[in-house]
């Protein structure tokens, strides 16, 4: 891809920087994205827009289920800097840095009695546009790219807040149906404006 | 902060006796007069020297409403200037981090070097008559007022006459090492996260800084999933707090052993236990192998923490100990922007530093599984403390106090702890309330007003500059 940021690090080489990623699948996407009626696109997206509605549900067992042994979930922190810096990410450090053992022990905490920051519930919408797919080199893998947009909404005091990022997958065909093998969350603010992630995008 | 100098005296007063006004949580007084009293003068931390290793690399940081560029410059220096151009007042860095020579002004193109000082007007001749008509030389952006460092911990303060930083930090410095000297080559800092949260600044200081009590019940759910052993309500209470010079924190109690084991026991490899014994004095050791307490949170007054646990990171039972340093950057009365930054030995072996930063994302910063649930706390009584039934309730503070004022406990004696200032074993808010004495200490304290400064090196400084005496201020000021 190129951009205005023609020098910064495309997003599918995030997950291979990060030292916890060295498990994870380095498969990229191989050729233009393809037509929307392509059955891989209908495939792609279809799992996003079930995984959204798992995710605003918080039913976050199914979605656990739903993600492969190797998974790396990333998302970097994003810094502000000067056009042709070579780089908008924060070198060697993320929100999210996760295997499937600490994505599991978060889910678990949630099932908890005692996760209060989650207790009582947030009322969640996860938007979902913006979705394109590639196919791979292998043709058990396809790279899925979207938006998505996260309402995060509390109690009666504070208004809602809003999280905003671009977000690349690897899905994989496995016996089960598709998995989710890889994802890198391009968040677009610098500074968070949510009290916490204790959410997952 | 109150409506009179009595009102402002009665919560001051309040606060020395451990009865805490709530509203002080979300008042926006109470913020404008800490704005004056006590961030116009404390030490606040801006960075690490291993954020800006090379020369040229700079990282922008605020103190409070005040962006401060910090640079290492090309001899190696490091330096802080108010991020604003001395022409009309423009950002001259908008980036957070980098590496530049120069910082340009995109207005009307003044340059300055990374160590300040201006070297470029477009059209000096023309537009000012040149050297003659207004010397460049010896003009520079303002420096920070005071600028000091400590194990690499860069801080500043607006106050130009600023005790010095280790006079400052006084006895907590032994503590420091704990955090910031693991071996000869201090620590490295990756970050920070940034994010905001709707809390007062002074509650994440005050629960860092002593708060074992909160441990069992806010974060029993990371015991219940195995992520961390420690803070079961029997074994919390164990633990002892301390306070020394300008900050105090907590402690877990461990498990019998010798240094070595005891280190082990929180997941350091040998290789790290050898070097730390090289780095920390016998007295800083006593602590750990002989007192049997092991460092976990603390803060440093006013708003600047740290947090050293120990949490499994995968299947197998062993643990491992990360390091974060984060900072309480107070926006408003109700709104701070917390910067968590992961820190670790500079020497630790690779395959260490990558676990304790996968152990630092469990546990804290914006994802953190005992960050998240404190936060939520925050936010609640931040919110609660804005309204008139919280002007009229004074929180109950004085936990380990007696009311005649004596301990619950008597404090450990230095058979009992090897480490500077006061410690009690047990739940105590002693140091939330040392931490808010000297904030009240601040707070009756008038600051002496400032005059107006320049780029011409008249501004106090703590870095070295070459003032220009040739340069007169009135006509700097005129033209600049």
């Amino acid at each position: 891809m190129t951009s205005m940021h023609g020098s910064v690090p495309s997003v599918d080489s995030l997950s291979g920087q990060s030292v916890l990623g060295g498990g994870a699948s380095r498969l990229r996407r191989a050729g233009p994205s393809v037509s929307f009626g392509d059955e891989r696109h209908q495939t792609a997206h279809r799992w996003l827009v079930d995984e959204a509605w798992l995710l605003d549900l918080q039913s976050y067992d199914e979605w656990l289920a739903l993600l492969t042994d190797d998974i790396h979930y990333l998302m970097p922190v994003r810094v502000t800097t000067a056009l042709g810096a070579g780089y908008d990410t924060s070198p060697g450090m993320a929100h999210f840095d996760e295997d499937k053992y600490s994505l599991s022990r978060r889910v678990a905490r949630f099932q908890t009695e005692h996760a209060w920051t989650e207790d009582p519930p947030s009322r969640l919408r996860h938007h979902l546009s913006n979705v394109r797919t590639f196919a791979t080199e292998d043709a058990d893998h396809l790279v899925v790219e979207s938006a998505t947009l996260l309402f995060r909404s509390r109690g009666d005091v504070r208004e809602g807040s809003l999280v905003s990022a671009g977000r690349e997958d690897l899905l994989r065909r496995t016996p089960e149906g598709w998995k989710l093998a890889r994802r890198t969350i391009l968040v677009d603010d610098s500074v968070i404006r949510m009290q916490n992630l204790a959410i997952f995008l | 902060m109150a409506d009179t100098d009595a009102g402002q005296a009665a919560v001051l007063d309040a606060v020395r006796r451990g009865m805490i006004p709530a509203h002080i949580y979300n008042d926006r007084e109470v913020f404008e007069l800490e704005k004056k009293r006590l961030f116009s003068r404390a030490w606040l931390f801006v960075g690490h020297e291993s954020e800006i290793p090379q020369a040229g690399d700079y990282v922008v940081r605020r103190v409070l409403e005040d962006s401060f560029i910090i640079a290492r410059d090309e001899a190696g220096e490091v330096r802080a200037h108010f991020n604003m151009c001395l022409h009309r007042g423009m950002q001259v860095c908008r980036a957070e981090m980098g590496n530049a020579s120069h910082f340009r002004c995109p207005y009307h193109g003044w340059s300055y070097r990374n160590d300040g000082r201006l070297v470029g007007l477009p059209f000096h001749r023309d537009a000012y008559g040149g050297e003659a008509g207004f010397p460049r030389q010896g003009q520079r952006l303002l420096p920070a007022p005071s600028l000091a460092s400590y194990n690499g911990l860069i801080f500043v303060s607006l106050d130009p006459a600023a005790p010095p930083l280790e006079e400052f930090l006084g006895d907590f410095r032994f503590y420091l090492d704990f955090y910031t000297q693991q071996s000869s080559g201090g620590i490295e800092l990756r970050g920070p996260q940034r994010w905001r949260v709707k809390a007062n600044w002074k509650i994440g200081a005050e629960n860092f800084a002593g708060d074992m009590y909160h441990t069992p019940q806010t974060h029993t759910s990371v015991v219940e999933i195995g992520l961390f052993r420690e803070p079961k309500a029997e074994k919390r209470k164990d633990g002892c707090t301390y306070w020394a010079g300008a900050g105090g924190g907590t402690t877990y109690k461990l498990p019998a052993g010798d240094f070595d084991e005891r280190m082990r026991y929180v997941g350091y490899p040998q290789e790290m236990i050898d070097r730390i014994k090289a780095q920390w004095t016998p007295e800083q050791q006593r602590v750990v192998g002989e007192d049997g307490f092991m460092i976990s949170a603390a803060s440093i007054y006013p708003n600047l923490s740290f947090v050293h646990n120990w949490p499994r990171v995968g299947e197998s039972d062993d643990v491992l100990p990360f390091i974060s340093i984060r900072q309480w950057q107070p926006i408003s009365e109700d709104e701070t922007e917390v910067l968590s930054w992961f820190a670790v030995d500079a020497q630790a072996p690779e395959e260490f530093k990558a676990l304790s930063y996968k152990a630092y994302l469990m546990c804290f910063g914006s994802t953190g599984m005992f960050e998240q649930d404190d936060v939520e706390n925050w936010v609640s009584l931040t919110n609660t403390a804005a309204g008139s039934m919280a002007r009229r309730l004074l929180l109950n503070s004085r936990m380990g106090m007696l009311p005649d004022g004596s301990g619950v406990v008597p404090a450990l004696t230095p058979d009992q702890f090897s480490g500077p200032g006061t410690a009690y074993v047990g739940y105590g808010e002693y140091n939330q309330r040392e931490l808010l004495n000297r904030w009240a200490d601040d707070m009756e304290r008038p600051v002496p007003a400032t005059g107006p400064a320049t780029g011409a090196g008249d501004a106090p400084s703590a870095v070295a500059a070459a003032p220009d005496p040739a340069a007169p201020v009135a006509e700097a000021v005129g033209q600049a």
